[in-house]
Formats: C-alpha cells, structure tokens, sequence
C-alpha cells in the first residue's frame, strides 16, 4: 500500500506538488494520470527517494514503511521503470541485471535464477547475452521492465511502460499486469488513456500539483456513464423538438448542433427518446449514445490552462 | 558495505568493457616504461637510486595529477548527465554507498594501473639487488595520494554533469595540493612561517619520505583525511539534490 498524506514539493519558488494526498491500496493496480508538468515525475521521484518532500508533508509510506524516515528501506520496497531509461550500453543484458539484482539485495546464488525470471516475465530471454546498446527501444524497454521486477518488490512504479513496444507486447504487458495484480501495489503514469481505462483498478489524477481525481474503477464508470451524451438526429423539422427533449424526466441539457441535437444526461435515456419520437410522429435518422471516456474525462478536469 | 562492493565491481566491469580502460593501461605503461629505462639509463644502473629516479620525477608527477581526474571524470558526472544515476538509487542504495562504491572503483583501476609496472621490478632483480623495502614505501605513496587525488575527482564529478569540466576542476584541486609544496619555498632561513606547507605537500611525502623509504604516520593520517574530507564533501554534494 502506498499512503500519501499532504505532500508537497517546491522547485525554488515554483510549487510542483501542492499539499497532494492520495492512497494506492495493497495489490491494486492505479492509473497516475496527469498532463506534462502535472507533478507526475515528482510524485514518482518522492516515492522513490530521489527527492525529498517539503517540509510540512505529514505522511509518505511505501508498503507500511515510513519513506521520510527511513528512506533507504522504503525503496528496497519499490521497483521502479523510469521514463528516462539510461541504461549501460556497454554491458550485456544479464551483466546488467545481475549486478542490478546484487545491488537490491538478491542473495549471489539466486542471482542467475532471478534475471533469467524476470526476462521470462518480460518475455526477453533470447536477449539476456546481448549487448544492451544493440537492442531496440521495444527490447531496452521490456529490459527495464525486468529491472523493475528483480527481487520481487511488493510495489511497482511503472512510468509509461508500454513505451516503444509493439501491440503482441502490449498485449503481453496486460497480461503481466494481470499476473502481478492482487499480489503487487502497482502505480502505472500514462498517456495512453485507453490503456489505462483496460487496466486500472483506480486512477489517480492530478493537475497543477494538486489531485483532480482519485477514484476505483465503479465510481469512475459511473461518473463516465452520466457524462456521456446522446446524439438525436430527426428525417424531418419540427417545432420544439429541444423543449420536447428538455422535458424527459433525467435530462440535464440538450443543445442543438445545427444537423441535430446533443442530450446531456443523469442516466440512459434512449428509450424514453424513443418513446417521445414515437407520440410526436418523429422519424428519427439517428440515434446514438456517446460515451464519455478517460479522455475526456481528463480534458475536463485538467483544463487546457493547467498543464503549465 | 556489499553493496559498496558491487557498485564498484560493476563499475570496474563497465570500465574494462570499454576501449577506454585499455587505452589508458597502454598509454600509461608505454609512457612509464620509457620513463622507467630513461631512469635507468640517468642513475647509471645504481638500483638504489632507481626508485626515487622513478617515482619523483615530471613523468611520474603527471601520471599522479591527470590519471585520478580522468578516471573519475564520468563517474558520477555522466551519470548525472544521462539519468542513471536516478536508475541506481532505486535500487536503495544510500548517497554515502554510491561515493565510496563510486571511489573504490576508480582508485582500484588507479591501483592496478601501478601494479602492472611491479613487473618491471621483477624482472631488474634478476640483473640486480632492487630495495624492495623502498620500492613498497613508493608504492604506499602512490596509494595514499592516490586515494586522495581519485576522491577529489569524484567530488569534481559531484559538482557538474560534463566530464570534462569535471576532470578540469579534479585536475586543478590535485595541482594546488602539488604547487603548495612550492609556497614552501618562500620562506628565508629562521623564518619558520611557512615551513608548515611542506605537511601538506604531495612533493615532499614522495620525494622527500617515501621514496627513501621512510614512512610517516603522518603523511598516512593527513591522506587518509583528505581522502575522506573529500568523499564527505562527495556525499554532500550529491545529497544536495534531494532538497
């Protein structure tokens, strides 16, 4: 579990992280969302000690252990892909990671054992002898995923972790995911908003340094549900069609587009559409329901101004 | 401390996978080889004489003051540069654990640098008596000041993210601590002000000490000092990030 309680972080006079405070529960996988400049990286960089919170932060706890006390403990907790992914071009693929697994704590004769564990995870074991600069984005990617996954740790900081894969590795990704959810915290930050719409058991998002919304996958299907509009297009004209739609028990707004008209409400009103079209002699050339999604959700909430 | 020891053995490892730590080694034993004959030749075959021949010359000086900066130089700068260094303290290892993992490693690399000429000893004793005694005293030398000319190239390399101008600033705190030895020569007979210099001077523990074979435990305390005032400083440096 990750628990984070009133974290703030300044670069200079510039606030990154305005008094944040959000929970990742114990085996969920989180969507970290946000737009460029959100604080997505300082989070992660909190969560992984590279930086430290300002002080007046009350509370960052990696899987029970208090990251502002014993910041070193708490990240042997953590496996972390970066987004920057600088890794060694000079060495081998399992030079790297055996020394990585070394470094974390993996005992020297479970070392081989382990790399060759996670490249099976991350299906790159035709790769272990390569030398790490020959690789592909795809393969350097899948590299760092198994960096992330040496030793096991019971939470994964994912910075967009399909980077550079193909769709069978994507595919291969959800799957490990799957694998990894119930037993790993995992924090995913993306920009594929379908990806992480698929995946997620929650999303975390934030904008400005501040979080916009924090909420499992029920009450973010809800919101996404009453958000979404219904397209009503008629053969013919009539008089009063947006006073008549207006008038359905549950709409909130409907506004007119010129070929048709737009139906904003709490709930599925599509039968009730129907209904009104059938009593006023309607015929209907269209109608259709437009879900809202993840993205448009997050155009919402960040705002075109607040990515800056 | 293991993880101290990894680090430094992983860093050693992507050090000799690379044309770089090769170049260095034959560049280095090429150019001290000839110095070593050179030496011979001037001392007129007196091997006593040899090692201070040896070890105190332009040669030797030059070797002791850009070898540290450049080995160093990338350690921690290109790291910086490049982001891997964000990659290893991940992995939970502490600031303190990286400077030293990070020292060891190219003091280990300066070391062996040194011990590939022990050869060139060797193979004189089969002509002559070498005063091994002497020999290893220089070689302490060597160690100490290296050991405290490698830490400030890891400090230099703490303080930016271009290798370069990390080995420029590593390479000008190693001089000073070379120079300061001629400060000492300002001083007039009775005029004891700045004879405390030479304690301080890489010059004197070498020419004047260790290559006769006398070993100080003050030139062993004020190295050792310097090594871990500068990896102290290193640590420092590094940490300053985190705020």
């Amino acid at each position: 579990m990750i628990e984070v309680d009133s974290l703030s972080r300044s670069y200079g006079t510039r606030k990154a992280l305005d008094s944040i405070s959000f929970q990742v529960p114990t085996g969920s996988v989180t969507g970290f969302l946000g737009p460029n400049g959100a604080g997505k990286t300082t989070t992660l960089r909190v969560l992984t000690s590279w930086l430290l919170p300002d002080p007046g932060t009350l509370r960052v706890t990696v899987d029970g252990i208090d990251l502002l006390r014993q910041p070193q403990r708490a990240c042997r907790r953590v496996g972390a892909l970066l987004e920057m992914l600088p890794l060694p071009g000079e060495l081998r693929v399992i030079e790297f990671l055996s020394a990585r697994a070394r470094l974390k704590g993996v005992p020297a004769a479970k070392v081989l054992s382990e790399v060759q564990r996670v490249l099976e995870e991350v299906d790159a074991s035709e790769a272990s002898r390569r030398i790490i600069d020959t690789l592909s984005q795809g393969y350097r990617q899948r590299i760092g995923l198994a960096d992330a996954l040496l030793g096991d740790p019971p939470v994964l900081l994912l910075d967009e972790p399909t980077r550079g894969l193909d769709p069978r590795q994507i595919s291969l990704f959800r799957g490990l995911i799957d694998r990894l959810r119930g037993h790993h915290t995992i924090v995913l930050s993306s920009h594929v908003l379908g990806e992480v719409e698929q995946i997620c058991d929650r999303v975390c998002m934030i904008s400005a340094g501040k979080v916009c919304l924090d909420e499992d996958r029920k009450a973010w299907t809800q919101r996404l549900e009453s958000a979404g509009t219904i397209r009503v297009e008629l053969a013919e004209t009539h008089p009063d069609v947006e006073t008549q739609l207006s008038s359905i028990e549950g709409v909130r707004e409907v506004r007119s587009d010129g070929d048709g008209w737009i139906v904003s409400a709490d709930r599925d009103v599509c039968h009730l559409i129907g209904d009104l079209a059938r009593q006023q002699n309607w015929v209907l050339s269209q109608l259709r329901t437009d879900p809202a999604t993840l993205e448009s959700l997050f155009l919402q909430l960040t705002g075109p101004g607040e990515a800056s | 401390m293991m993880r101290v020891v990894i680090l430094a053995r992983r860093e050693l490892l992507s050090l000799f996978v690379s044309p770089v730590a090769w170049t260095i080694t034959f560049v280095f034993l090429l150019v001290m080889g000839v110095t070593f004959h050179l030496s011979l030749l001037a001392v007129d075959g007196d091997l006593k004489q040899l090692v201070a021949a040896t070890y105190s010359g332009l040669v030797f000086w030059f070797m002791m003051l850009m070898l540290p900066p450049l080995i160093s130089m990338r350690s921690v700068a290109e790291e910086k540069r490049s982001g891997s260094l964000e990659m290893l303290i991940t992995t939970g290892i502490s600031d303190t654990q990286v400077v030293v993992g990070k020292w060891l490693s190219t003091w280990c690399f300066f070391l062996f640098l040194w011990v590939c000429l022990l050869p060139l000893w060797s193979l004189l004793t089969t002509v002559g008596q070498v005063d091994w005694g002497v020999l290893m005293s220089a070689h302490l030398g060597v160690a100490l000041i290296g050991a405290g000319f490698c830490a400030s190239g890891i400090l230099a390399s703490t303080l930016t993210s271009h290798p370069l101008a990390s080995a420029g600033l590593a390479t000008a705190i190693n001089l000073g601590l070379f120079l300061v030895h001629w400060l000492s020569f300002l001083y007039q007979p009775g005029d004891l002000q700045l004879r405390w210099v030479e304690h301080f001077s890489a010059v004197h523990h070498i020419r004047d000490e260790l290559t006769r074979g006398i070993v100080d435990l003050r030139v062993i305390i004020w190295w050792s000092s310097f090594t871990f005032l500068m990896l102290f400083l290193s640590t420092k440096v590094l940490e300053r990030r985190r705020w």
